[in-house]
């Protein structure tokens, strides 16, 4: 069984709304930690700031005061650290970093500054290096670089805050998403399984078809499903119809032949009289039941194709008749059923016309005035058919024992197929003289 | 004729073989379509009777082969089922003729000489050759409007002869079409019959129907 629809579709949702939430707590968390760093490179420079506030030089080397501007220079392991280098070595250490081994040795040029991380003993430090040239009274140039470092302790505790809340809310909003998807789902998918309630109703005998009330993705489809549903009860119907009339149609012959043969006295003409009975019986019942009648996912079948073959056959059929046969098929003439049907249809009317005709068979066939459909129109130069047989064989279900005599099944095979498929038969005069058969056949 | 059957109902089989073989026609019979097909190109036959639904070989197959190996003769096609649908494809298969089960004898022999007529060249029913009228249907011969009498054999002679108007007809044709299996067999006694039928047909040698060519066999000359 493949993977359901449902879970499909929250696989995929799933997937798409981590690696989305995912990519932008990436990008925020990423921005956050450079304006953090930012912040922090602003800060270390105000402290240089301040060192270079309160420093002296004295004789090419730079003094500050015992007391320092900044209380946490002057307070051991306070996490705030500077230390000055000279183009000697380092010329100065605040007095924080009195337990600390920390040994910067970068130096940079006058107005340069560069941020940094180290590791010093006691753990990793965020450090800021600022280069400069002092000038003296004397005109004398002297170059420093002051390094200010501080522990990324606060530095730490921000990003983690930061981070807590960005991925808290992140997280919060993955979890709603996803449950208004399945939300969304059971909503969207909630016809289908009406459907399959439908459909195990029809199942059981407790509804004929779909009657729910679906949105319209799936509407064309329960019209088909419909349309499906009572083509097949209608052919079921047609087959018992069938069986039934054939039941009636051939017990009467064959109780006269047993009753005969048991007699002991039984006259060859009977006898051959009820076989035909029989044998048109059947035949009726059994073509009758042939014609599929319906017109249900098909394509709608090109007739010309069709109509020629069908008209070369009897032309092998009725080689010995010289007929003049003038046919004339509109270019898309399509005919809404199978090609079974067609043929049948198209079989029994020219076979007809082949049949009754002298000399001359006209074939007309068009689509209907809605583009759609078939109007085929048939007419020979034959002896016609009295209007009362004409209404007796469009009178749809007559019995083979009830046919009109002379125009065998083929006709009423005809009358059923038409009517089958919702069209219209007319029987008439044609000016050529003989019957003239008008069908109807609607598109859908 | 020389007619074959390939039908796979035994007693149906056996009702064409005995009701042909009456009619003056040679009847090889064939119960698959496999063995039809083999009958059907070794044998020089003049027409088949193929039953649509047969073991082996399905009827529209063996038409179709019988065809494509070139056999030419007309084929009458028997089936139970009677869709047009079905009827068009037989007959584009290659098939002439159409008759659906269940069927009356009388049909069947009307359609099967109406075919041999057809295939011989003759569009009427009778054939008619100068004063000489030959009536498949009541198996008659009149001459200007007298009637012939003829034996069973030299009618069917009379009847080859006529249907292959115009053409040489070698006396193995005539002892392999108009002799059953079980006959004896005597290419000799062609020429006694031949004797006759002129007799028969042209007692003051005025017509001259049958012409001989020595050595190849014979020709209907009238038409």
């Amino acid at each position: 069984m493949l993977i359901s629809l449902r879970r499909r579709l929250l696989l995929v949702a799933g997937v798409v709304v981590l690696v989305f939430l995912g990519l932008t707590g990436g990008v925020l968390d990423q921005a956050f930690r450079q304006s953090l760093e930012r912040a922090e490179a602003d800060r270390l420079l105000g402290v240089v700031y301040t060192i270079l506030a309160a420093a002296n030089l004295e004789q090419d080397k730079l003094a500050l005061p015992a007391e320092l501007p900044d209380a946490r220079l002057s307070t051991p392991a306070s996490g705030l650290y500077a230390m000055v280098l000279g183009t000697a070595g380092p010329e100065w250490r605040s007095p924080s970093l009195l337990a600390k081994s920390w040994q910067p040795d970068l130096r940079l040029q006058a107005g340069e500054t560069r941020s940094y991380r180290t590791s010093a003993a006691s753990g990793s430090l965020h450090a800021l290096a600022y280069g400069l040239s002092w000038e003296d009274a004397f005109g004398r140039q002297a170059a420093f670089t002051i390094h200010v470092a501080e522990e990324p302790a606060g530095y730490q505790a921000q990003l983690a805050a930061f981070r807590a809340s960005l991925w808290g809310w992140l997280g919060a909003a993955a979890v709603a998403l996803l449950i208004a998807q399945v939300l969304v789902l059971h909503w969207s998918l909630h016809p289908l399984t009406a459907v399959a309630r439908d459909l195990r109703d029809i199942e059981l005998g407790r509804a004929e078809e779909l009657r729910g009330r679906y949105p319209l993705e799936i509407a064309g489809l329960i019209r088909g499903l419909n349309r499906l549903l009572k083509s097949e009860r209608e052919r079921t119907a047609r087959y018992r119809d069938t069986l039934a009339n054939l039941a009636h149609s051939l017990k009467t012959p064959l109780t006269v032949l047993r009753t005969a043969l048991e007699s002991g006295h039984i006259e060859q003409a009977e006898a051959l009289e009820q076989v035909d009975r029989i044998d048109a019986s059947v035949q009726y019942q059994l073509r009758r039941a042939a014609a599929s009648g319906h017109l249900l996912l098909s394509a709608p079948l090109p007739v010309a194709p069709v109509l020629e073959r069908v008209l070369r056959t009897l032309a092998k059929a009725y080689y010995d008749k010289t007929l003049q046969v003038e046919s004339i098929c509109a270019p898309a003439t399509t005919f809404p059923g199978s090609e079974g049907d067609l043929m049948e249809l198209l079989g029994n009317l020219l076979d007809n016309a082949h049949k009754w005709a002298l000399n001359h068979i006209r074939i007309h066939a068009e689509p209907l005035a809605d583009g759609l459909g078939l109007l085929l129109v048939v007419e020979d130069d034959g002896p016609g058919i009295d209007p009362a047989k004409a209404e007796a064989l469009l009178a749809r279900g007559v019995r083979a024992d009830e046919q009109v005599p002379g125009h065998g099944i083929g006709l009423a095979v005809v009358a059923d197929l038409v009517a089958g498929i919702n069209g219209r038969l007319q029987i008439e005069r044609s000016d050529l003289g003989g019957a003239r058969f008008r069908v109807e056949l609607p598109g859908w | 004729m020389r007619i074959l059957i390939v039908e796979d109902e035994p007693s149906l089989r056996q009702q064409l073989l005995s009701r042909l073989e009456a009619a003056g026609h040679v009847v090889d019979a064939a119960p698959d379509g496999e063995e039809g097909l083999y009958l059907g190109r070794e044998y020089p036959v003049d027409l088949a009777i193929i039953d649509l639904g047969l073991p082996k070989l399905p009827g529209i197959e063996l038409i179709g082969q019988l065809r494509a190996a070139g056999r030419a003769f007309p084929i009458l096609v028997l089936t139970a089922r009677d869709r047009w649908q079905d009827k068009v494809e037989g007959l584009e298969a290659g098939a002439d003729d159409y008759l659906v089960k269940p069927f009356q004898m009388e049909e069947l022999l009307a359609r099967v000489n109406a075919l041999l007529r057809r295939a011989a060249g003759w569009t009427q029913s009778v054939l008619e050759a100068g004063p000489i009228r030959l009536d498949p249907r009541s198996q008659t011969v009149t001459v200007s409007g007298q009637p012939i009498d003829l034996t069973a054999f030299e009618y069917r002679l009379l009847e080859y002869l006529m249907f292959e108007a115009g053409k040489v007809v070698s006396k193995a044709d005539i002892v392999e079409r108009l002799y059953n299996e079980d006959e004896e067999r005597d290419s000799n006694t062609i020429e006694v019959f031949i004797g006759r039928l002129r007799k028969k047909l042209d007692p003051d040698n005025s017509l001259l129907p049958i012409e001989t060519l020595r050595g190849r066999g014979y020709r209907f000359t009238l038409c």
